[in-house]
């Protein structure tokens, strides 16, 4: 992997060439949060934030996009190409590069290859940004703290400069077409690389334990954790609109008014709504909220270990902070490992 | 058929301003003005004029580069003829990213200083024709 750095004072004039590659999209302020938007300016752009409101998983997998249309003239036309416009993610952390490193392995990289993601997928430049953890990262814990695929770029901040890894040859090229913006690295940058991840290690507060738990899952199947955490869920699916990893989705056919004329819609679902394992005939296999919320937790912790190998979850805290009943998905895994007491106020947040 | 023709130049520097606004006006342009590329934009948006001469260093010195991308993701805007005239590549001696590498949308590129004659010349020449072809693989001539 090739290593360069770049002054911050001429990253404004790296990004200023990045439309080559496609429409830039950034963390900006939106309200009190952060969200991925075109920045009108370059101080619009936030190097250093939290986290945003929804993951970067809003570009590849849109909360509503229309798959292909149909009349009874043409038959059907698919909308594929609108899907495959060049865009580029700059400043995406290193948990949500891994999230879409999660989708890939959903939707362009199974037995089954998702068209829209995957052409999405394929014409996103990623340009990643290291970030310092707050009280509700626990990425560390999920060992999405750090990647080594799915981006072009990624800048790590080394003081008067970021440290760049080129991660594939469109992030060469994106090096090359910008001039002598780069530079080699020293030595001293290279120490200076080391020390600053050793310390943004040492900064998470949470470390979450996940050795066993799909084992201890199939324990505590019955716990009544599940049933606490169905009186406090509001069912309102925040937690996972703001999920990166979260794909679920709703398939409906939208009719004109000429007979046979519509398009087909592709939309976010969430298995914490009471329609999402309801079936014809009326019979609805989640009906209450606790089978509801439990379902989550097992499809992310347990059902994703078994199918791919690791939990889905790569612990960038947005459920926690968006969840409006304030319920925790770090204390609810160490109340069903039996590292709190159960109780009616174990699964909430205590900040 | 220039008398009809509006021009909008977005500068932050006035004295640059009043010197061009004056070139063209005795040249039977109308001109219309503003000093940041937020101002700009939202005129342009408005007047819809036939050429924008636009500055790049204002208030950042990115500012219009990131004004120009936004005007370009505007259907009203996207074809308009853009002169981008900045002495950035001067001033800037580490960006040498030249405009022919397809990342800047404009019509042409053209240092400041510039040429009072040339840049008439070339305002005749993107506002007589009808669409003046804007392309990102080689976005105008520059000049060193």
């Amino acid at each position: 992997m090739k290593i360069l750095k770049i002054p911050k004072q001429n990253l404004d004039l790296f990004v200023a060439v990045l439309p080559a590659f496609g429409e830039v999209y950034a963390p900006v302020r939106r309200g009190k949060g952060f969200a991925f938007d075109r920045p009108a300016l370059w101080s619009d752009v936030q190097m250093s934030y939290p986290r945003t409101i929804l993951p970067p998983k809003k570009f590849l997998l849109p909360p509503r996009e229309a798959t292909f249309a149909f009349n009874p003239r043409e038959g059907y036309r698919d909308l594929l190409e609108e899907a495959a416009k060049p865009i580029v993610l700059f400043g995406v952390h290193a948990y949500d590069i891994f999230g879409l490193n999660i989708l890939d392995r959903v939707f362009s990289q199974g037995k089954y290859v998702d068209p829209y993601y995957a052409a999405r997928r394929r014409n996103t430049a990623i340009v990643g940004v290291a970030f310092e953890p707050d009280d509700k990262h626990f990425a560390y814990s999920m060992n999405a703290d750090f990647v080594d695929s799915g981006f072009d770029l990624f800048l790590s901040d080394i003081g008067e400069d970021y440290l760049v890894l080129v991660g594939t040859s469109r992030g060469d090229d994106m090096v090359l077409m910008s001039g002598c913006l780069l530079r080699e690295p020293t030595e001293a940058d290279f120490a200076e690389y080391k020390r600053r991840s050793s310390l943004r290690r040492s900064a998470y507060r949470i470390r979450l334990e996940l050795g066993e738990l799909p084992e201890i899952l199939e324990m505590e199947y019955h716990s009544k954790v599940w049933e606490e955490m169905g009186e406090r869920c509001l069912s309102c699916g925040s937690c996972s609109a703001v999920c990166p990893t979260c794909y679920c989705f709703d398939i409906n056919d939208e009719l004109e008014l000429a007979p046979g004329t519509g398009s087909r819609i592709r939309s976010w679902d969430s298995c914490l709504f009471k329609t999402h394992a309801l079936v014809a005939g009326g019979e609805n296999f989640r009906s209450s909220r606790a089978s509801r919320i439990k379902f989550r937790y097992y499809h992310k912790q347990r059902g994703f270990v078994a199918e791919y190998g690791r939990p889905s979850c790569v612990g960038c805290g947005r459920c926690a902070t968006t969840c409006p009943a304030k319920i925790d998905i770090v204390t609810v895994i160490e109340t069903i490992r039996g590292e709190r007491n159960e109780s009616s106020s174990s699964v909430t947040a205590t900040a | 058929m220039s008398e009809s023709k509006t021009v909008l130049i977005i500068d932050d520097d006035r004295d640059f301003v009043t010197a061009i606004e004056s070139l063209l006006q005795c040249s039977g342009y109308q001109v219309r003005s503003a000093f940041s590329g937020r101002e700009g934009l939202h005129l342009a948006r408005t007047l819809r004029p036939d050429l924008i001469l636009l500055d790049v260093m204002m208030t950042e010195r990115t500012e219009g580069f990131f004004m120009l991308q936004e005007a370009r993701r505007i259907p009203e805007l996207s074809q308009t003829p853009v002169i981008v005239i900045s002495s950035i590549y001067a001033d800037q001696p580490i960006f040498r990213v030249s405009p022919e590498a397809g990342w800047l949308p404009a019509n042409l590129f053209l240092p400041k200083p510039v040429d009072p004659a040339r840049l008439l010349a070339e305002v005749r020449r993107l506002t007589e024709v009808a669409c003046p072809e804007i392309s990102h693989a080689t976005a105008g001539r520059s000049e060193s």
